[in-house]
């Protein structure tokens, strides 16, 4: 951390579905850029979605407001989604190799509860 | 949370210890055919890349295809056939309409349609085209009862697994695995 933490990925949640909500409660979080079709928006945690340069990469940090926790495994297509769409999907399941190949595992634990307007950042690990 | 309880309860341990067993048995059978299918699969590939590109059927007419899954696809293959008013082949992909979407518009004449640039209604969806790696678009269409095509080799999974069968999904599909059906 400190003076050199540099931040691969960075947006603001604009709103979150009601079916993300249970989602959530199962530990997974699924995240869309603001431009998805209506459809998944009741699915989705929305978001204010900028295409990054970097790939996330297992060692990186994921904060969602005051909660962080660190990325354990990234699947064959999760950079693709993120970069394209802005559509990540995220589980607290610590594992190393995803179950499905869109999503991101970090730390297991439980789901930080998501409310619009929270900042969304993924920092380079160390 | 009873849509996860409900999926959750599917699974009883008896059925788990049978299908252990029956994995193990099945592994070394499935390797064989595996590579056989991929052989074949391969051939074909080849075959389908010299095939004439087919032609578009008339303006205003509509053809059927048969959407099979690819060689590391999942499900059976699903026939398509757009009509007057659902004639939208909607690819909810990264980076524009996909090949394959277009590839299915083209042969059926149907409209290759953008769901993240434009917005439509369900009726008016003939096949939804997704590259999903397996959590929310592959339950999504076909909950809402729109066929779905992934591009990705995806099996059903996700919270949403319980809406995907063989009759709304197939997946691993590229563009050279979409024939005309002739009617």
């Amino acid at each position: 951390m400190g003076s050199h933490m540099r931040i691969k990925y960075e947006t603001t949640v604009t709103a979150v579905g009601p079916m993300a909500v249970e989602f959530a409660a199962e530990g997974i979080l699924v995240f869309f850029g603001t431009n998805a079709p209506e459809e998944l928006h009741e699915f989705a945690i929305l978001h204010e979605h900028t295409p990054n340069d970097e790939d996330v990469v297992p060692g990186d940090r994921l904060a969602i407001g005051e909660a962080e926790s660190v990325v354990t495994g990234v699947g064959d297509v999760a950079n693709d989604n993120l970069r394209n769409l802005g559509h990540l999907v995220v589980k607290y399941n610590g594992l190393t190799e995803t179950e499905l190949p869109g999503e991101v595992s970090v730390t297991a634990g439980d789901a930080p509860t998501i409310e619009p307007g929270m900042h969304i950042r993924i920092i380079a690990g160390e | 949370m009873a849509l996860f309880d409900r999926f959750k309860k599917n699974g009883g341990d008896a059925a788990k210890e049978v299908a252990e067993k029956a994995n193990d048995v099945v592994e070394s059978v499935s390797e064989t055919v595996q590579e056989a299918v991929s052989d074949v699969a391969e051939q074909a590939t080849e075959a389908a890349e010299e095939a004439a590109p087919a032609e578009a059927p008339e303006p205003g007419t509509y053809r059927k295809v048969h959407i099979s899954p690819g060689a590391r696809g999942w499900g059976n293959g699903l026939d398509v056939k757009p009509e007057a008013g659902k004639d939208l082949i909607y690819s909810v992909t990264g980076g524009g309409i996909h090949p394959v979407a277009q590839r299915i518009a083209d042969l059926t004449g149907g409209k290759a349609f953008d769901g993240f640039k434009s917005k439509a209604d369900f009726h008016e969806i003939a096949v939804a085209v997704i590259d999903c790696g397996g959590t929310a678009r592959i339950g999504v269409y076909p909950m809402k009862g729109v066929p779905t095509v992934d591009i990705h080799g995806a099996s059903p999974a996700g919270p949403l697994m319980r809406f995907i069968n063989e009759e709304n999904f197939v997946s691993g599909v590229g563009v050279n695995d979409i024939t005309v059906v002739d009617e």
